[in-house]
């Protein structure tokens, strides 16, 4: 993963307030960005269907999958070492900790979308169950049936997932589709619209 | 008759992909045992060209099963299905799907619980149990704990490992190897993960690492997506010619994975009995946490400043539970490169064995390094060895028989190397010959317990020159003769200066003595850099060090003035001539420093109102308008914290604190970034800040306001699940009248949700809710 291509993202993920890069910040984020390379453990599994499983069949995920020919259910995750070493961070260096934390959350992103366009040509972006109004208990189904276990990752009672920088979701076969902010989890929550500033390339208004 | 080490054994192959090959796929797996036994028995028939089946229980646990029946139910059917292979039966368990503490919510006695009820229910009817599929050490331990303490079948255990050779937890082979080789397992290696393929270096790894027989399951290559489906596509002669290679390097158990079929099984199922072909290797001392693994070869460093004796403030920590300081404690010695990190709780007023395994979970959620449980009360050692994560050091047992009856079974159990003190009811031997025989007795002793040689490590015992001054040389001596029985050696050097002048002068000189000697673990204080610059130079000097790396990489920019100037010499650190720069800049390591310097020119509420505050006003303007971002804004409060530490010093005791928050993560969320940022600004703000941690039940939340009347309650979710959790935490503060302020935050909350929940307030960032509470405390 090249520094360079991933540095927005971090900038993104850190600077809810705007702020702009500078040569301090920079080498504060090559050197958090280097730690976390050398102990990042990148595990993705994947499992195609030719037709959506069950719980598939509500929406959004029938509009979100609408004209695809398969869907793919994915999880992945960078492991619990990074985990503990934030964890650790918090305590004798907290500014640390969080401009790591940042780096950890903007590889899992770059190495998930990189990692998936060796799948296959045509695929949709990541779907993750939050999203625009689905269920995070749809992540149970997800977990029964393609067991990401296998890559450590867990789900507890309240849906969420440890390592924490894990993410799983479904993605669409045969057809493109780019993120946009209406499918968000944080919808009118967000601080970065409240800023009016934006992830993703949609302009749709919320 | 196979016999497992002498006979390749082969276990069945994947049952999952079987499942879905017979449109059985999708819903709870282990109910199909019960709702179509035909097809599970089919399955298991087969496969009965293996030696060993195991049945269709891998999710069978009350944490992670939900299905129809009760575990009973579908364990004994499961069993009885694979009896249909007409080859013995193992449970097959799996983990149970959650996240152990201390990254999760599970304990280890949950998770102990769970595999333990399952071996209650099947050890009548099962030939065995294979533990698989494991990503936590942790996880595992608790398992083959249960396993071996509620059965006497044999148990295999394997784990996954990832394309990078570790665990998903970060564990390496030689640690996988390490841990279930001291947990006593019949079998250990590795399933899933990946191919045969890319699993060579793995398998080559575990071999080297352990004398026990090794198993090897792996998948059918890596997964490939074609027309919209993922398939395994290595042939089935490649799977053959890996598993034969396998075999020549020494494995004693194959089978298969996910998307090996019976055909795979039926073709290698030709190894079935040859002879197992495996190359000797040497055991190692070693000790392990999940992470590290550290050899006892040359010279480490056992940290010995988490031990109260004669030291008063830690005494004060332990007695208060005050644990963040032995945390500190823990985490200063890692920096300063210990290599193990002892523990001992032995205080007149506390009960050992509560509170060993609390420090040791306490500790090991901070640090990774490996643990040495330090007491004289057996009772506690098991409890700290117990939870310990990976093989720990136990310190100590000696050449009394009572004090070996009770030690050994322990150290055997637990697979922790154990440190034996050359002395026993007739106190210490005064010549290095007497104290040399009593080592032979224990090392003889353990030996009738099982524990080989090499997880004994001896301790030769330091005396103080200045009361027994002919003695020291026997020390010295002993260490000399221990080291020719082939064990690894111990000292508690700094013993030996008490009662003189330039005690560094005198510890020092020993210790390059006793390494001279063959010492391999020193026990002393890693924050000594005269004693671990002495170690460094050993090293050198002994050609340990090869080339001098080490060396030269702690010493490149030495220069007698650097040398003068040590604590300050962190050459990339910025200066910052005043404590208003030293705050704006966020050094929190000069903060102390110019604190005092201000202090001498200035009342204690002047340096407050007009350097400190004044200093976090601009850099919150800074924050506000965009100029500084997140991490500067903390470095800035963490300083401005340490200088409010020298002023509490300063001030009288009877001023008037700025009042308590309590600050927590509520249950069933452990995201807890956000509210440390939170506690370190209060904290800026000169508040007292009790941080109840995450995960926090509403009842420990209502006692802790019962307890410390707090102005105000900050609570933390990062989940809109687990914003219910906050809402349930605030009914119960409500419910007992609460007059705190209950502040909430966290990503997805807004002040609709908060007002939703019934909070006081909403703040956006940790700086609002400092300014917020300055507001409502009128200041």
């Amino acid at each position: 993963m090249n520094f360079s291509e991933i540095k927005p993202r971090i900038y993104n993920y850190l600077g809810v307030k705007g702020i702009q890069p500078s040569p301090e910040n920079d080498e504060l984020i090559f050197s958090c960005y280097t730690e976390l390379d050398q102990i990042v453990q990148f595990n993705y599994i994947y499992k195609s269907y030719a037709a959506p499983p069950d719980f598939l069949q509500k929406q959004p995920y029938t509009d979100f999958l609408a004209g695809t020919t398969g869907v793919i259910l994915c999880a992945t995750t960078i492991g619990t070492v990074i985990d503990r070493r934030i964890g650790r961070l918090t305590r004798t260096d907290l500014s640390r900790a969080i401009v790591l934390d940042a780096c950890a959350s903007a590889y899992l992103e770059a190495r998930a979308d990189e990692y998936e366009k060796t799948i296959a040509d045509d695929l949709t972006y990541r779907f993750c169950p939050g999203y625009n109004g689905s269920s995070t208990d749809d992540l149970k189904h997800i977990f029964r049936l393609l067991r990401p276990e296998k890559i450590g990752i867990t789900l507890n009672k309240s849906n969420f997932m440890l390592p924490s920088k894990s993410m799983a979701g479904i993605i669409g076969i045969g057809k493109s589709a780019e993120k946009h902010c209406e499918d968000c989890i944080m919808q009118k929550k967000c601080r970065y619209r409240e800023e009016g500033k934006r992830c993703y390339s949609s302009e749709k208004t919320l | 008759m196979l016999q497992l080490g002498k006979n390749v054994i082969v276990f069945d192959g994947g049952f999952g992909s079987e499942l879905e090959r017979r449109g059985l796929s999708g819903g709870i797996p282990e109910d199909l045992n019960i709702t179509n036994p035909e097809d599970i028995q089919a399955i298991h028939k087969a496969y009965s060209c293996a030696d060993i089946a195991s049945a269709n229980t891998f999710g069978l646990n009350r944490i992670k099963y939900h299905g129809a029946y009760t575990l009973e139910e579908v364990a004994k059917q499961a069993i009885e299905n694979a009896r249909a292979s007409g080859n013995k039966v193992f449970v097959d368990i799996g983990p149970t799907g959650m996240m152990l503490e201390p990254l999760g919510t599970l304990t280890f006695d949950e998770a102990y619980n769970a595999f333990a009820e399952i071996a209650d229910i099947t050890k009548d009817l099962a030939d065995g149990y294979i533990a698989e599929t494991f990503s936590d050490l942790y996880e595992l331990k608790a398992c083959i704990l249960a396993l071996k303490e509620h059965t006497d079948k044999p148990i295999f255990a394997t784990v996954t490992f990832d394309s990078t050779g570790r665990t998903l937890t970060g564990s390496t082979p030689e640690i996988v190897a390490n841990t279930l080789e001291g947990l006593g397992v019949d079998a250990l290696g590795v399933n899933c993960s990946l191919g045969p393929k890319e699993l060579l270096p793995v398998v080559q790894r575990l071999l080297s690492s352990t004398t026990l027989p090794v198993i090897v399951q792996p998948n059918r290559g890596l997964p490939v997506l074609e027309n919209g489906k993922t398939v395994y596509k290595l042939d089935i002669d490649e799977f053959e010619q890996y598993t034969e290679k396998m075999l020549e390097m020494g494995v004693s158990v194959i089978g298969g994975c996910c998307g090996t079929t019976p055909d795979f099984i039926q073709r290698i199922s030709r190894f079935s009995g040859a002879p197992v072909n495996r190359p000797e290797i040497e055991p190692k001392t070693a000790v392990n946490s999940a992470t590290i693994l550290t050899e006892i070869e040359g010279v480490k460093i056992c940290g010995e400043r988490l031990n109260p004796t004669g030291k008063k403030a830690l005494k004060e920590a332990l007695l208060t539970e005050n644990y963040d300081y032995l945390i500190d404690e823990a985490l200063k010695q890692q920096e300063a490169g210990a290599d193990l990190l002892d523990i001992n709780v032995g205080l007149p007023q506390l009960d050992e064995p509560t509170v060993m395994p609390l420090v040791v979970r306490k500790i090991q959620e901070y640090t990774d390094l490996p643990l040495q449980i330090d007491s004289s009360d057996a009772g506690a050692i098991e409890a700290g060895v117990r939870y310990a994560n990976g093989i720990p050091l136990i310190n100590s047992v000696n050449g009394e028989e009572e004090v070996m009856a009770k030690i050994f079974p322990i150290a055997k159990k637990y697979g922790a190397v154990v440190l034996g003190l050359t002395m026993d009811k007739n106190g210490v031997p005064p010549t290095a010959q007497g104290r040399y025989e009593i080592a032979k007795r224990m090392i003889a002793r353990a030996n009738d317990f099982g524990i080989p040689k090499h997880k004994i490590m001896i301790d030769t015992l330091v005396v103080t020159a200045s009361a027994e001054q002919a003695m020291v040389k026997e020390t010295l001596e002993a260490l000399r003769l221990v080291k020719a029985l082939g064990v690894k050696t111990a000292l508690g050097v700094s013993n030996v200066s008490f009662g003189l002048p330039n005690r560094p002068l005198l510890n020092r000189t020993f210790l390059t003595m006793a390494m001279t000697c063959g010492l391999n673990m020193p026990i002393l204080n890693p924050l000594d850099g005269e004693m671990t610059g002495a170690i460094k130079a050993h090293a050198v000097l002994s050609g340990e060090d090869e080339n001098s790396e080490k060396y030269i990489e702690t010493y490149k920019d030495y220069t007698a003035a650097s040398a003068a100037a040590l604590a300050a010499a962190k050459s990339t650190e910025k200066t910052a001539a005043t404590l208003s720069d030293c705050v704006k800049q966020g050094l929190k390591n000069r903060a102390e420093e110019l604190c005092e310097a201000e202090l001498q020119q200035h009342d204690p509420m002047y340096v407050v109102n007009e350097i400190l505050i004044k200093a976090l006003e601009e850099v919150g303007n800074g924050y506000e308008s965009g100029k500084l971002f997140l991490p500067q804004l903390v470095a800035a409060a963490e300083a401005a914290k340490q200088a409010f530490a020298v002023i509490g010093r300063h001030l009288p005791k009877d001023a008037e604190p700025k009042g308590k928050i309590i600050l927590a993560t509520v249950k069933g969320d452990v995201h807890d970034i956000g509210k440390n940022i939170v506690k370190v600004v209060l904290e800026s703000y000169g508040y007292n800040v009790i941080d109840l941690g995450k995960d926090v039940p509403a009842e420990k939340v209502v006692s802790a306001y019962k307890e410390h009347a707090p102005i105000a309650i900050g609570l933390s979710a990062l989940m809109t699940t687990t914003v219910k959790g906050m809402e349930e935490t605030i009914a119960a503060l409500r419910s007992e009248n609460c007059k705190a302020k209950i502040f909430v935050g966290g990503a997805v909350l807004n002040a609709e949700t908060a007002q939703e929940i019934n909070a006081d307030h909403y703040t956006k960032d940790a700086l609002a809710f400092a300014k917020l509470l300055d507001e409502l405390c009128g200041k």
